[in-house]
Formats: C-alpha cells, structure tokens, sequence
C-alpha cells in the first residue's frame, strides 16, 4: 500500500476533529467501492428517547439491573446506600406509633389488599380436621391456663419493675403480653413437636431486629420540591409530578418462628393479579398523618443475618399494649391493629425477600407468606399475609398488576379475668387460631429457583472467596446498618446564613468557606466520596518505601 | 385568661363593656393539601393544643381527635429604601383533626367573575401586542446609525 502526505496541518488547529486530521491520506490500493460493504446492512443503535424524564428513567433502570446483576445478599443491600453518604431521607415508620387514620396510607405504600369480612383465608379450613384441632387443644389447654394463671398471678416481678413501673398500664401489658407469649410458644412447641416434624427444626428469636426500606413512589411532592423544580426552566412543566419516598420500617415483634423453607402460598401469582382486590390511593404527603423524616441509611434486617439457614418466616408475634396509652378519642383499634399487622407482616416479607436476592427494585418471582398474631397477652387477633410483589416505586404503584394481600380476624379474648389465681371464661377458639398456625407446615417449593438474583456459589459476603474483599465487606456492610452517626456532623446551613447571605446578600466582601457557597449539595455525597483508608509505611504491603500510600475499597 | 387590663373605669357613657379575650381561632384555607377529615386554624400565640381542643368542644360543639400546633416563621424582607431587614410576625397554625367520617372543605369565599377574566386577558393580549410593536421599533435595523424607524 502506498501512502502519500499530500498536506501537513498543525494537529493543534484542529481540536474537535478526528485525529487523522494530521495527516490527509490518500490509499491509492484501497478500491473505490468493494462488494462487502454494499451487501451490509447498516447497524443502527436503538433510538431511544431523549426527553428528561425517560432518560432519567433510563438511570434508574440501569442501577436496578446492577443491583440484580450483584452476587451477593449484602452487596446488594450495600449497593441500595451507596448513593447516599449521610443516608437517605427516609420516612420513618416505627410498629407502635401508628397515627390516626393511617390504614389507606399503610395500604397504598405496601399495594395491599385488606380483605375486609375478618377471616382468615379459607386454606386453614382444610390444614386439619375439626376433630385432630379440637383433641390437640383439649391436651394443651390445662397447660396454657395454668402457665397463663401463673404469669398473672405467682410470678414475682419486684425485682424486675421499680415501684413507678408497677403503675405504668403500658409497661405491665407489654410485661405480660412477653411472657405470655413466651409460654405460650413454649407449651405448643413442646406438645406439638411430635406431630409435626417441622416445629423441631424452628428457629425462635426474642425481640429481635426488624427493619425493611423500601420505595415508594405516587406521592405529592412537598413545597420545596415544587418551588425548586419551577425556578428551573427545563423542570418547570414536572413541578407537579407525583415523587418518591424512601420508607424505613421499624419493629419489635416479641418472637418469630423460622423454618428452613417457606409456608404454602395462599392464593397464586396470577390470582393477585385480579383488579377485584381493591388497593387504596393515598398519595398526600404521609407528614399530613403525624409521621416524620430522618436522614439514615436504609437497612433490611428480618431479624436475623443473611446466610442462617433457616431464612424463611412462619409466625411472628407482635405487642398491642401501645392501644392503652392511644388517646381515647381516636376509638380505631381494630384499624390500628390492621395497620400494626398490615406493616409488620409487609416489613418481615420483605427483608426476607431481599435475603432470597429481590429487593425494592427487582420484584419476586414466587410469592411469600407469614402470619402474624398481635396480642396483650389477653386479647389476641391473628392474620395472614401473602407477598406478592415488592415493587412500588415510582409509577408501579399504581400500574403494578400484582397486589398483596392480607387477612385479619377480629381481636378476640383468650380469657375474660383472672379471679381466684384461674382463668376465668377461657376462649378455645383463640387456641384453636394458635394450633392452626403451628400446624401450617412450610414446604419446599419444588423446581422453582428460590435465588435467581443471586450468585450460584456467591450467595452472601462469606462465600466470597478473596479473604480482603470479603472481610471488607463484612465490616463495612455491619457498620453501616448499625446507622451510627458520622463522627463528623452533616454541614448545614444556618438560620443566620439563610438569612443574611442566601436571602438577602448582605455579607458579600466575606470569604467562601461553605460547601453550599461553592453549589455543593452535602445531602448528594456519594458513600464512597471519601479518602481511602490510609496505610501507615510500616504496613505496606510491598515495603515502607512502596507508593501505595492507601487501602482498597470494594463499594459494589 | 386574658393577658390584657381590664380597662379602668371612666366617667360617662359609652362604657367599654365588651371584652375579648386573647384566646381566638382563625380558619384559613390549607397551605398544602390535607385529608378530607384536617382543618388548618390560625390561632393566638399562646394557645396550646389543649387550649384549642377546649375552644372547639366548648364554643362550636366540635369533637377533635387529634389536634397539631406548629409556629410558623415570619417572613424576613429587605425594608424598601432602607438598608434594614424586618420580619413579619410569627404565626401558630393548628391541625385539627377530626373523627375520620366528618369532612371539612374551605368553601370559595370569591367568586370567580368570568367577564372581569376575559377583560383582563383582553388587556394582556393588547400590551403583548404593544410590547412587540415596540420591540420591533426598537430593533437595530440593517441601516447603521439610523434609528429604528428608518426603514
């Protein structure tokens, strides 16, 4: 091939064109037109749309697809955070501060469907037989009144509650509701263990942790977030936008059950797909209800750590004696015990789902079930809740096809008083509740892929086969779900600095020293937007006098 | 409860015999939206939930649920001609929640004048008109040094 420089141009004139610009090249053996390329057809990308909002959209779709594309059930709880350096601005729901009025709000943001005449589904009519339910509360009743009667009347709590907490009605109740329950779950795992095999592997936890984050989108966006979007001119006509929320879940349940597979679902995928299971709109601002905000990273924790083998919830038992300091004025307890059970059942779901690889992002493939029993130790409501999508951000919402769906009984007294160290007016069906729920036994769901998100070795951090990464991760991902504060503050912006230098600029000869005087957003760092730990030279893996002056990170 | 003096007593009529105290409540229309069953309330600066809950109960007959106070920051704006900033009164709105099946709207006090609206566009469309008009009369022109109405 000959080539002859025809022109030589200073490449430095030419910025912004092709680099072959130096040289004009002619190929005097290059033909004109070869037959290859005539026959080709051409290979376009997809043209995709340029507008704001679906190229934002299109953001959002890539960072869901990285996190379902991570191995590892910790990295992808990591990733959701990564975003956020002093955490997200996240609503805080806590299980026994249920405001007034808050069950179409506790529906929308979880798309459940209450159903409304206070059964349980009809799949616990034929778990067992009237007779085989009525025997096994004829063995076990004597036990749980004498157990019940002896918590209220025998047992000592002088050196356990103070005399000031002996008048606290809250404290007592939550006192009794605790060991009730405690004998409750004692006596039936005892008595019921050698009928049904699956109690003797259960897993019980006491008042363990239960957290959920999750998004939600279709609410009102707030004052601020309109003025901001009017002053600019591009998001001007999105000011009224419905926005998302970031939810965090709370919880104190006084036990939880575990087995190592999960409960027969209730009803299947294409069944809660049904438009007739109604879900409520509530898209106000959830602060019209009493509810508030705090900056705080999102965790999901069902109670347990990811990698324990029994992953999979089967009853949860949960504390009602909030509704003793309620005001009276509110007269809602059978909402507030919905909205209780509602959430607290939604919030376990999904923490386990986010340990089988889904997440707020990324929606289930089979559907997950738990029942809940919320009681004071004398009035006892059951329910049961199926989980069938986690995906309810931004217009899922309200266009996600699937629902969940919960059941709940009335409250119903397991005993009238105690009056004479007995029971009186003991309830048997309230026991009968109680054996159909252990009875439930879980099985394992044939052929289908419990963890299809997830790595097929990898599954969680201590898989990971790199003892640097993996310790990395260990100690960072337990760090930041402790949601400590940052030893140093969030930088703010003070009422006089608002006042004096944004509002009205009357400080204009001062110097910058504030990150908002440079447009820089503190709330928009990045969790990794931070100096690497430092390696003393001593330290150095490749001697003092090697460069590598700072240690890995592994952020997914 | 009044915080105010009791007037001293003066010779001759009228008498000063009306006396109001501070304690009052203000119905306003929602900043932003609420439920059906919330109503927003201006009130005194001394007022505090309970206080509210009583006047409700006690003038009106309303039975509140659940009432939230919040004080509300006053504006701070530069005084015109001056090189001061002042600041308006602060304000405390209550939130007074009522049982979930009772529900209030701000009713709308003005009416809209449909005819007034069309006049008012009427008048805009002539200033848009005229602005333009200007806007060309000012426009440089392709003739330098000449002004905008040479042709």
């Amino acid at each position: 091939m000959t080539r002859m420089s025809l022109v030589r141009i200073k490449t430095r004139f030419c910025r912004g064109f092709d680099s072959s610009v130096g040289h004009i090249v002619r190929n005097y053996s290059v033909p004109a037109s070869s037959e290859k390329h005539e026959k080709k057809a051409p290979q376009y990308p997809p043209i995709q749309d340029q507008f704001f909002k679906e190229r934002r959209r299109r953001t959002y779709e890539k960072w869901h697809e990285d996190i379902k594309s991570i191995k590892t059930v910790e990295e992808k709880l990591f990733k959701i955070n990564v975003p956020r350096y002093y955490g997200w601005k996240s609503l805080m729901m806590h299980e026994y501060q249920i405001p007034y009025n808050s069950l179409d709000q506790a529906q929308y943001i979880t798309r459940t469907h209450l159903v409304k005449d206070m059964k349980l589904p009809s799949y616990y009519e034929t778990l067992l037989g009237s007779d085989q339910l009525d025997h096994i509360v004829q063995e076990i009743r004597s036990q749980v009144e004498d157990a019940i009667a002896f918590e209220y009347i025998d047992r000592k709590r002088e050196g356990i509650l103070s005399e000031n907490e002996f008048e606290n009605r809250f404290l007592i109740d939550s006192t009794m509701a605790e060991a009730v329950v405690r004998q409750v779950n004692r006596i039936l795992l005892a008595n019921l263990s050698s009928k049904y095999s699956h109690l003797l592997e259960t897993q019980v936890d006491y008042n363990s942790r239960l957290e959920a984050f999750w998004v939600v989108g279709g609410i009102d966006p707030t004052y601020q977030v309109q003025k901001c979007k009017e002053n600019v001119p591009y998001l001007k006509k999105y000011a009224n936008d419905p926005v998302d929320r970031h939810i965090q879940y709370k919880g104190k349940p006084i036990a939880q059950l575990r087995y190592d597979f999960p409960l027969h679902e209730f009803i299947s995928l294409s069944e809660s797909e049904n438009p007739a299971l109604t879900v409520p709109q509530y898209t106000l601002d959830p602060r019209t209800l009493g509810y508030s905000h705090e900056w705080q990273h999102g965790t999901s924790i069902p109670g347990f750590w990811p990698g324990d083998k029994s992953e999979f919830g089967g009853l949860s038992y949960h504390n009602c004696s909030y509704l003793t300091i309620r005001p009276k004025e509110y007269n809602d307890e059978i909402d507030a015990l919905s909205t209780q059970s509602l959430l607290a059942s939604y919030a376990w779901l999904l923490s386990q789902a986010c340990y089988q690889g889904f997440s707020t992002f990324n929606d289930l493939t089979y559907p997950l079930v738990t029942q809940t029993i919320i009681t004071n130790g004398q009035t006892w409501s059951f329910s049961a809740y199926q989980l069938n999508t986690t995906v309810v951000h931004s217009d899922h919402v309200n266009n996600n096809p699937r629902r969940n769906v919960c059941w709940i009984t009335k409250p119903l007294k397991l005993f009238e008083k105690v009056e004479n160290g007995k029971l009186v007016g003991f309830n048997e069906d309230v026991l009968r509740y109680i054996v159909s729920f252990y009875a439930n036994a879980p099985q394992e769901r044939v052929g289908i892929n419990m963890k299809p998100y997830l790595g097929e070795t990898e599954n969680v951090v201590a898989d990971i086969e790199d003892p640097e990464r993996r310790a990395w991760l260990e100690k960072h991902y337990k760090h930041l779900v402790s949601n400590r504060p940052r030893h140093r503050l969030r930088p703010e912006i003070y009422a006089w600095q608002k006042i004096y230098m944004i509002d009205n600029k009357r400080r204009p000869m001062e110097k910058r020293r504030e990150p908002w005087q440079f447009n820089i957003n503190m709330g928009r760092r990045r969790l990794d937007d931070h100096t690497p730990e430092y390696i003393p030279k001593a330290l150095r893996p490749g001697g003092p006098k090697s460069r590598k002056k700072w240690a890995n990170t592994y952020y997914p | 409860m009044s915080t105010r003096w009791y007037p001293v007593y003066q010779k001759g009529n009228p008498q000063l015999r009306v006396f109001l105290p501070n304690f009052w409540l203000k119905i306003v229309n929602p900043t932003m939206k609420q439920p059906k069953n919330v109503v927003q309330f201006h009130c005194s600066m001394e007022m505090t939930v309970l206080d509210v809950k009583q006047y409700l109960k006690k003038i009106y007959d309303v039975h509140p649920v659940q009432v939230n106070t919040r004080i509300q920051l006053g504006k701070i704006r530069p005084e015109p001609y001056k090189s001061i900033l002042t600041k308006e009164e602060d304000v405390k709105v209550a939130y007074v929640v009522l049982p979930k099946d009772q529900t209030f709207e701000y009713p709308p006090l003005f009416e809209k004048d449909d005819t007034k609206d069309k006049n008012v566009t009427d008048d805009m469309a002539a200033l848009e008109e005229a602005k333009k008009g200007f806007k060309a009369f000012i426009k440089r022109n392709k003739v330098p040094g000449t002004p905008g109405w040479f042709a």
